[in-house]
């Protein structure tokens, strides 16, 4: 069992992070697309507990992710969004449409930010004004006041907002630049050629219904472009994420953004302004003049964000305006292709995420493949090879293919524990620096093959797990040296198979749960938690939604979100799991996860007409034995000597009450086997083979079966028992 | 559509379609649609300990079943195997279980009000799992609930 550890006070260099970065990312995006879906379709005015729940968890699994792999900016917006949800959830605060959209917002600035953390460039993004406006709602001001709010959170940033507003003004000037494909613009759309130019008429629609894309307005059509609808849209939104919302009414081959130029003025006259009409109150009159006699609806087509906004940006506007105004040629007329990729469009995936549902498809596929290529096999023994040459080689590229092909299906599934396990000791190491508390880490059993789907899926309910044990396990150093506990506390990740189940534990040598302030702090939270409640059961209270026994809420834990999570994942998983605690020692968490499909080596045994699996891991020899060498212990138990030592024998043929119909045959071979630290020696009649098998689970369809963990499919199709070692080894004793 | 309407007639209860079969010279119907599919009869893996008329476990297409003998179940005076046995394999719930009959024999549609009640009698099957008895022509056949029957305690097919 490979074991290795981490003082978290000295410097983790050699520890990689960057191999999971792709996992984060990953994950990432997709909470970001399900917290978007959710918020979407949340209903405001009666918004439901689950939703928002959910919603939560969303932004809380991005901050947990952000926060181990030092994406600070991340986690500060993502904890921010989660404070107001937090309230939310609470009803402390009413959801309001504009919350839904800063929400929304900050979504979309993660997804930017992301993509920047990804490599894909981009500028900084700028949260200023979002993160402003989240607190703003969080102190619950109401959402009258918000524009006000959002105008003053942007005057401190104004030099960068102006900065923004003047680039693409003064971009727009040389054609040869690329047209801006991010932030607030104005651009032209073209849909077309179309052969029925009314389709063209559900963007409009679309924009109605998606409020916070922005505004658009048909254009009147250009001679020189025969059934292509033009539009004017004004909008925030990237491009790529319009292009997909498009795509739902027309092509993508026909949709084309041009930068804008005023319809009626773009052969006459060119558009001078492109509509960045952002402080039209203000702008000079020359400016204005310009823009009106140009273009009649530039005044339209500005979002008049800062119409309020302080001086300020006064100064700023003739300079990048002006320039605009002067040198603009019609943009239109030099379509300017854009190669710039749009940052929010770029969480890029060098990975496929497929369905668990078509993996396990192909597994069982392969799995009938390999038992017709079997049948097959068998059949043609008989066949004379010289007369069936062709055939018999074929089949024989037929058994290599179907192998390779079987393994390279399994091994799309199987990875080692340890590609969990290793994500933790630097998130445990930065954590316990902010915490100001001395962590070790041991992993345990990281060799553990686990189905790639349940690693997925039980990564965040552990990183849930080693926070909470860190954070609320393990005391100050102080605390421990006058508890008379070593200085450094110690967290164990272990996984193991175990009975036809994985089980991973978490545990800690920390302050262990409190009885007494569980039962307090449920009955603050209105649960029913009477004194006569097992410990169990205590425990268990940990996993209600919203239950948190931290003092603090910090941002790494103790909002409560976290059991809630866990506890969901796991029996999302048809998982289970225990809580064992003794307060000042310590916690130890379970998760117990069925063997849906596990790989195991196995060893067959043959007893009578029956073939069992013995796990190879627990087989400790096996020998050949004469009834003599077996003596009775007080006339019933049966023991045999194997190198001076005596132990207890097991036949299989009784424990499985096996029929026999060839009564001249002995069972003549022992297997040593070795669990839970006791040997056995179980009587078979023969030895089959040693092979790698899946691991079916029994329970599926029919129950737990005694001294069997699960099952598996032979090569002929047949099913073949597993043997649960442990189980024979504990009916050694009684 | 004929699907549609299918289950529309289902809603409204005012005929379902059964599978009938045959246990030595009892016929019996069950609710096609618990059905998944009707098998030959293959020899399952036996499981130690089981009761009598769990045959054992098979293999479908990668999913580990048991298999209940019927016939042994209600007690039929002999169970044989031969070229006519089936297993019907039903979904039961979230399970897949399968049950092996003398034979298949129709699938017929039978309205509900030629369901009779079954009289308060001793025999194998608890009454509670009998729906009813119907005259079909010259034979009456028993309408099973299989679904509680298969998942009731005393199967011991669940835990």
């Amino acid at each position: 069992m490979a074991e290795t550890s981490m003082d978290s006070s000295s410097a983790s260099a050699g520890i990689d992070l960057s191999q999971f970065y792709q996992v984060f990312f990953e994950e990432a995006g997709e909470n970001l697309e399900q917290m978007e879906q959710l918020l979407l379709e949340l209903d405001v005015t009666a918004a439901d507990d689950e939703e928002l729940n959910a919603i939560f968890r969303c932004a809380h699994s991005i901050k947990g992710g952000a926060a181990t792999f030092g994406f600070a900016d991340v986690a500060e917006l993502t904890h921010q969004m989660e404070t107001l949800l937090d309230k939310l959830r609470r009803h402390e605060l009413t959801p309001t449409p504009a919350m839904v959209d800063v929400l929304l917002q900050s979504g979309d600035a993660l997804k930017a930010m992301l993509a920047r953390h990804q490599g894909s460039g981009g500028a900084e993004v700028d949260t200023t004004e979002l993160l402003f406006n989240i607190r703003a709602m969080v102190s619950g001001e109401a959402p009258a006041t918000l524009p006000t709010a959002r105008a003053a959170a942007a005057a401190p940033s104004v030099p960068a907002a102006a900065a923004v507003a003047a680039a693409p003004a003064a971009a727009g000037a040389p054609s040869t630049q690329p047209a801006p494909t991010t932030g607030q613009r104005v651009v032209e759309l073209q849909v077309g050629p179309l052969s029925n130019p009314a389709q063209a008429d559900n963007l409009l629609e679309l924009f109605k219904e998606i409020t916070d894309l922005g505004q658009i307005e048909a254009l009147p059509n250009a001679p020189e472009l025969a059934g292509v609808r033009r539009f004017k849209v004004s909008t925030a939104t990237p491009e790529s994420d319009m292009m997909d919302l498009f795509t739902f009414h027309v092509s993508r081959e026909q949709v084309r953004f041009v930068a804008f130029a005023d319809g009626a003025a773009a052969t006459a006259a060119p558009a001078a302004d492109p509509g960045y009409g952002f402080f039209e109150p203000e702008a000079p009159a020359a400016q204005a003049a310009t823009a009106t006699a140009a273009s009649p609806e530039a005044p339209e087509t500005g979002y008049g964000f800062f119409d309020n906004a302080p001086g300020a940006p006064q100064q700023v506007v003739p300079a990048a305006a002006a320039p605009a105004a002067a040198s603009a040629p019609a943009p239109a007329a030099k379509v300017a292709p854009k190669v710039d990729k749009p940052a929010a469009g770029g969480l890029e995936a060098s990975t496929i995420r497929v369905s668990v549902e078509k993996v396990d498809q192909l597994i069982n596929l392969v799995g009938e493949l390999v038992i017709t290529q079997a049948m097959l096999a068998q059949n043609s023994r008989s066949l004379d090879p010289v007369v069936y040459q062709q055939l018999v080689t074929g089949l024989t590229d037929l058994d290599r293919n179907t192998r390779d092909l079987q393994e390279a299906v399994m091994s799309i599934r199987m990875i080692p524990m340890s590609t969990v396990f290793s994500r933790f000791p630097r998130m445990l190491r930065d954590l316990a620096n902010k915490l100001g508390k001395k962590v070790e880490l041991v992993t345990q059993g990281e060799a553990t093959e686990l189905d790639k789907g349940l690693v997925e899926k039980i990564t965040d309910p552990l990183t849930h797990l080693v926070r909470n044990s860190c954070d609320h396990g393990i005391e100050m150093p102080a605390d421990r040296i006058a508890a008379g506990k070593p200085e450094v506390g110690t967290i164990t990740l272990a996984a193991s198979h175990q009975g036809g189940s994985i089980v991973i534990e978490v545990r800690d040598d920390g302050k262990g749960l409190s009885r007494e302030k569980l039962l307090k702090k449920a009955r603050e939270k209105g649960i029913d938690a009477p004194d006569s409640l097992t410990d169990q059961e205590v425990w268990n209270l940990i996993f209600a939604p919203g239950f948190s026994t931290a003092e603090q809420v910090t941002d790494v834990s103790g909002r409560g979100v976290g059991m809630d999570v866990v506890k969901k994942n796991i029996t999302s998983l048809g998982g289970t799991v225990e809580i064992d605690s003794a307060e000042g020692y310590g916690m130890r968490v379970a998760v117990r996860l069925p063997l849906t499909l596990a790989i195991m080596d196995g060893m067959s045994v043959g007893v009578g007409e029956e073939v069992y699996i013995l796990p190879l891991s627990s087989v400790v020899e096996s020998f050949q034995v004469s009834p003599e060498m077996i003596k009775t212990v007080g006339g019933s138990g049966r023991v045999v000597e194997v190198r001076d030592e005596y132990m207890p024998v097991i036949e299989l043929e009784k424990v499985f009450d096996v029929p026999r119909f060839d009564w001249e045959h002995n069972s003549g071979i022992m297997v040593v086997v070795e669990a839970e630290s006791s040997r056995v020696a179980v009587l078979v009649d023969e030895l089959l083979g040693q092979q790698q098998v899946v691991v079916k689970n029994l329970e599926t369809n029919y129950r737990k079966v005694n001294d069997v963990s699960g099952a598996t499919i032979m090569g002929d199709g047949r099913v073949a028992l597993i043997l649960d070692v442990a189980s024979l080894v504990r009916r050694s004793r009684h | 559509m004929g699907m549609m309407e299918k289950i529309d007639v289902q809603a409204e209860a005012v005929a379902r379609e059964y599978l009938t079969f045959r246990l030595g010279d009892e016929e019996y119907g069950i609710d096609i649609l618990k059905v998944q599919e009707i098998r030959g009869y293959e020899n399952p893996t036996r499981i130690a300990n089981a009761p009598h008329f769990l045959k054992g476990v098979v293999n479908l297409r990668g999913t580990i079943v048991p298999i209940v003998d019927l016939r042994m179940r209600f007690g039929c005076s002999q169970a044989e195997y031969n070229s006519f046995t089936v297993s019907i394999i039903l979904h039961i719930g979230q399970r897949t279980i399968g049950v092996v009959v003398d034979s298949v024999s129709d699938v017929m549609e039978i309205p509900v009000e030629a369901l009779r009640p079954a009289p308060d009698m001793s025999s194998a099957i608890d009454a509670a799992y009998i729906r009813g008895l119907a005259q079909v022509g010259e034979r009456m056949v028993i309408l099973l609930d299989i679904e509680s029957m298969l998942t009731s305690p005393d199967m011991g097919l669940v835990d």
